[in-house]
């Protein structure tokens, strides 16, 4: 079968310098390759948009584009084409630049032979057939990877589950008297269902990481709380191990704005790391307080008396699969991805994470997470038009159980389409749903800050009550709900008050109204 | 007082079998379903008072099987606990949405998994119990 013509889109506004490129392909006899002239940018992207191009011959000075903006635009309008970019004498730099936007080669004007035209376009087409293959591989091996893992670990969770259940059915004495050595070995089995289980939640977390479907839920988070469940959590593994684990904390610390489960995650993988690398008798001592070069940070560190980390280690550590090689920390050592866990989660909640050592004297690892800040929520809705007078009303929407039991399970996944309901009542620039403000008894309470009087504040309630009232899923959940408002008097920034001032002011009436929110329903609710 | 009885529906003879003993241990009674065509057959021959529900099943997954027991009058009020290893919010979710009561991943703590059973039937006082072994969180 005799091939297509090679289609060229030829970019050039010389005429003198066309015609010469045009003789050229005539040399190659008809039937290799049909030549359009277009003079300018815009008929040039008019055209690749409408596709059929296999390769582009592009001048980088036009009447309506010039230099790198060319190959942009043309790469824009069909990334799938390679461009060959023609080039004055004393551009070489310009074309290496072109080069680094996707063009596939350059020719430099006056010294085009004759066969060699031809000759480069037929290589720039095959270059990049071969990249964008290597490119179609690479990405399917890394989702053929990703899927492998994620399907292995499901897998090993059946059989796992069936060692567990049966080997704690024997510990319980269920199946007979167990005797103690009987019993210690059981427990020994225990404590190795229980790391292949770490290992495999590892593995999924970092199969979720690859494929970008890392859940993360930022809301108010306290952080000493995070530190004390992780104290608590590892304190019988550090006594078992002879390691003093204390924590030392600045009162009152503030709240920091990330997801309270991923918190806890990174601080047990750090105190789990520390004490691992912690002789007999060491210590490892958690501490937390504002970042001194920026106050809006929160830093925590975990400090350990262990073997510490070498210098030019101290970044390595947080790639992926990495393995401390220290033959004196013997023993099994895990798969090597907590501290990679860990990175990124401090990341995708915008903090950074880092370590410090001094051989032989103990490691820090620290991370900071962003402080929680009422005041940066609702910024936005009251620098709006730069109001100096803001009526701002309080709206508390509270869903209940008609059980009176609301589980973990079901405030989460109830929460989620409510703030879909209440989203959908507000103004979306002078509204704020605020984030989940922290425990709130037996009920889930869910807050709106108003930049409205109280005919708005009304307005916005009757609508919230309607649509909830209206929700399949508040009745097929067996749900309660209700709404009210409460006015928060109109405050005034007065003559000689900052914006920041005047914003502190109205951010602290707010949190004061809140706080008596939640306090008044802990009453109702006997908390 | 009788026994509740509940309706273990696990593709794993294993399991199966392990799930079984620790709810007798528990005073539990159980009756058992290995794919969701039969699932749904159990469940209509013996109205368990709560289901334990695995979601990767043959002839069709657990979001199959709730979609069927939602639909049938009788079958949709029986509580159900998923119990899986499809970790991940989007699965617990997406559980929650078809009518499950709570959503564990495997393999599960003892102690979490009776707690949640109790809590689901309504029971606040524990049955006689069993000594469980906490596998602690990980």
């Amino acid at each position: 079968m005799k091939e297509k013509p090679l289609q060229v889109l030829l970019v050039e506004d010389n005429a003198g310098d066309a015609r010469l490129l045009r003789e050229m392909f005539r040399a190659e006899g008809p039937g290799s390759f049909e030549l359009t002239h277009l003079a300018r940018m815009s008929e040039a992207v008019a055209h690749l948009v409408r596709g059929g191009v296999d390769v582009i011959l592009l001048d980088m000075g036009l009447p309506d584009a010039h230099g790198l903006d060319t190959v942009r635009l043309a790469h824009a309008a069909a990334p799938d084409v390679p461009i060959i970019v023609i080039t004055g004498l004393d551009d070489e730099s310009l074309a290496a630049g072109a080069m680094k936007e996707g063009a596939q080669d350059y020719l430099i004007k006056g010294q085009i032979e004759n066969r060699g035209l031809p000759r480069a376009l037929r290589h720039a087409i095959e270059r990049h057939r071969m990249h964008s293959e290597t490119d179609l591989i690479r990405t399917n091996q890394l989702q053929f990877k990703d899927e492998f893992l994620s399907h292995v670990s499901h897998e090993l969770r059946s059989p796992l589950t069936a060692i567990y259940q049966f080997v704690t059915l024997l510990v319980d004495g269920l199946a007979g008297e167990v005797n103690i050595e009987q019993h210690e070995y059981l427990g020994i089995v225990l404590s190795n269902v229980k790391q292949l289980q770490s290992m495999i939640n590892d593995l999924l977390e970092v199969t979720s990481i690859q494929a970008g479907k890392l859940m993360i839920e930022p809301q108010r988070t306290s952080s000493s709380e995070a530190i004390t469940y992780t104290v608590d959590t590892l304190q019988g593994a550090a006594i078992a191990k002879g390691i003093t684990l204390s924590f030392d904390i600045e009162k009152p610390l503030p709240s920091v704005w990330a997801d309270p489960t991923r918190v806890r995650q990174i601080l047990i993988i750090l105190v789990d790391n520390a004490l691992k690398f912690t002789p007999e008798n060491g210590e490892v001592k958690v501490k937390a307080h504002i970042l001194e070069k920026d106050p809006s940070f929160l830093v925590f560190e975990i400090s350990d008396s262990g073997c510490g980390i070498s210098p030019d280690m101290t970044e390595r550590i947080f790639e992926r699969l990495y393995q401390a090689s220290d033959p004196a920390s013997a023993g099994r050592q895990g798969l090597g991805l907590g501290l990679y866990i860990c990175k990124e989660l401090v990341a995708r909640q915008g903090g950074k994470i880092w370590a410090t050592s001094v051989a032989g004297n103990g490691s820090v690892f620290s991370f900071t997470l962003p402080v929680f800040s009422l005041s940066s929520l609702i910024a936005p809705a009251l620098r709006k038009d730069d109001r100096a007078e803001s009526p701002v009303t309080l709206i508390v929407t509270e869903i209940g159980s008609k059980t009176g039991w609301l589980s973990e399970n079901v405030r989460t996944e109830h929460s989620h389409w409510v703030r879909d309901v209440l989203r959908h009542c507000l103004h979306s620039e002078l509204d704020v749903l605020l984030p989940k403000m922290g425990q709130s008894g037996a009920a889930e309470l869910f807050f709106i800050v108003a930049i409205a009087d109280v005919i708005g504040g009304k307005a916005i309630t009757k609508r919230i009550q309607e649509k909830l009232d209206a929700s399949e899923d508040i009745r097929k959940a067996g749900l309660t709900h209700s709404t009210s408002y409460r006015s928060i008097a109109t405050i005034k920034r007065s003559a000689g008050q900052s914006r920041d001032e005047f914003l502190e002011m109205v951010t602290n009436q707010i949190q004061e109204s809140m706080n008596e929110e939640i306090s008044s329903r802990m009453v109702v609710n006997g908390q | 007082m009788d026994n509740k009885k509940i309706l273990i529906v696990e593709d794993d003879p294993d399991v199966r079998k392990g799930l079984h003993l620790r709810l007798k241990a528990n005073n539990y009674d159980t009756v058992f379903a290995a794919d969701a065509f039969s699932s749904m057959v159990e469940a209509r021959k013996h109205m368990p008072d709560l289901i334990i529900l695995d979601l990767g099943l043959p002839a069709g997954d657990g979001f199959v099987v709730m979609e069927r027991l939602q639909s049938v009058p009788a079958l949709s009020v029986i509580p159900v606990i998923v119990v899986s290893a499809r970790a991940g919010v989007a699965n617990q979710a997406r559980a929650l949405k078809a009518g499950a009561k709570a959503f564990l991943e495997k393999p599960v703590d003892n102690a979490e998994l009776l707690a949640v059973i109790r809590k689901t039937l309504g029971e606040l006082a524990p049955p006689e119990d069993a000594p469980v072994h906490d596998l602690g969180s990980v």
